[in-house]
């Protein structure tokens, strides 16, 4: 400081042992906790602002999991159903189902973008694939209940009666 | 690892070689640069630290009733709660003839959903009716409030030695509710 230089110091020596310990032991831990963005979320075109719950803690599955995205473009303003599914073989199978009626270079997709008619096709589809899977309803918080209530019309008459809204944790 | 050294004292090993057990002299004035190590495990420690998330999204669980059931219910045991489309909430119990649907509040809903429910004890079915335009974040809120009146409620059941049953369920609006939600 003041402009004056700085002479070096001759055999200045600074242990950097217990620094180099803590900071070896942070870096273990955050590779570890380091959980990298999926297929779905790279492929995903819009930004989900979910809305905040507190009531419920329990955390979503990694597998078997479909879940059904509303969200909004933020380009065109767009709302849209988004249906994708965790795992790859389960994909395989509801993608090329021929009782969907979509593009065929879609089905290579790992998130589609869906109607309503569809949509309730694709639940079937995934219902007779994967008994196991579970649903999860990640919604944008603008949009209106329409959209939820004729979703979840489409999910009764699939047969997929239980399912999840994903929500933020409330601070 | 170093430890077994006195133990087998063998003569013949040559000095000099690496397996020689000969104890390590410590080096007066030997300093490694740890710098360049330092650099680089901040730099891995930045990285990690910015890509993770450690907010995780949770979940709220929901069922609706499948297609081939029709649950009866009987008008007394019923507690119907209206959203109109500007997000008030009306709610009344039983029939809407004899008694006049009441405004309230979210924050409202969770004392009304307990006591109603504890009045009634397991009989109670609570039918929420949201108009399709209310926006999203209110419909979480709702079930939010509804949900932790839940918890509520099943440690008061239990702590008389009984079992929570039933939910709420949510149904679909019917036009005859749009009609008296426009008058209110």
């Amino acid at each position: 400081m003041g402009g004056r230089i700085k002479k070096k110091r001759p055999g200045f020596y600074l242990d950097m042992t217990p620094l180099v310990d803590i900071a070896f032991l942070l870096l273990t831990f955050f590779m570890f906790t380091a959980k990298f963005k999926s297929d779905t979320e790279n492929e995903q075109k819009f930004k989900i602002t979910r809305p905040v719950a507190s009531a419920d803690t329990s955390k979503l599955p990694d597998k078997d999991l479909a879940t059904i995205k509303i969200g909004i473009d933020s380009v065109t303003n767009d709302t849209s159903y988004y249906y994708s599914l965790s795992n790859e073989a389960d994909r395989k199978v509801v993608y090329s189902s021929d009782k969907i009626q979509i593009p065929d270079d879609m089905r290579q997709k790992v998130i589609l973008k869906v109607d309503i008619k569809n949509l309730e096709a694709l639940l079937r589809q995934t219902r007779m694939a994967n008994v196991r899977m579970k649903f999860a309803i990640d919604a944008d918080k603008r949009i209106t209940y329409k959209w939820i209530e004729d979703l979840m019309e489409a999910m009764r008459k699939s047969n997929a009666t239980i399912f999840n809204f994903v929500t933020d944790r409330q601070n | 690892m170093g430890g077994g050294g006195s133990l087998g004292r063998e003569p013949k090993v040559k000095r000099g070689s690496f397996a020689t057990k000969r104890k390590k002299k410590k080096r007066v004035g030997f300093v490694l640069d740890m710098t360049p190590l330092v650099d680089i495990a901040f730099l891995l420690l930045t990285f990690f630290m910015l890509s993770t998330t450690l907010t995780t999204p949770q979940t709220m669980e929901m069922s609706v009733p499948p297609e081939t059931e029709n649950v009866e219910v009987k008008q007394s045991e019923l507690l119907t709660v209206l959203v109109r489309d500007d997000g008030q909430i009306f709610k009344y119990m039983g029939d809407k003839n004899t008694e006049k649907p009441q405004k309230i509040s979210v924050k409202e809903l969770r004392a009304v959903s307990v006591t109603e429910n504890m009045r009634m004890e397991n009989k109670l079915i609570m039918s929420l009716r949201i108009s399709p335009k209310v926006p999203y974040n209110l419909v979480i809120k709702i079930l939010d409030e509804l949900n932790i009146a839940e918890t509520e409620i099943t440690q008061r059941l239990s702590a008389k030695g009984m079992k929570r049953e039933r939910k709420f369920a949510l149904t679909p609006m019917t036009p005859e509710d749009v009609e008296d939600l426009k008058v209110l």
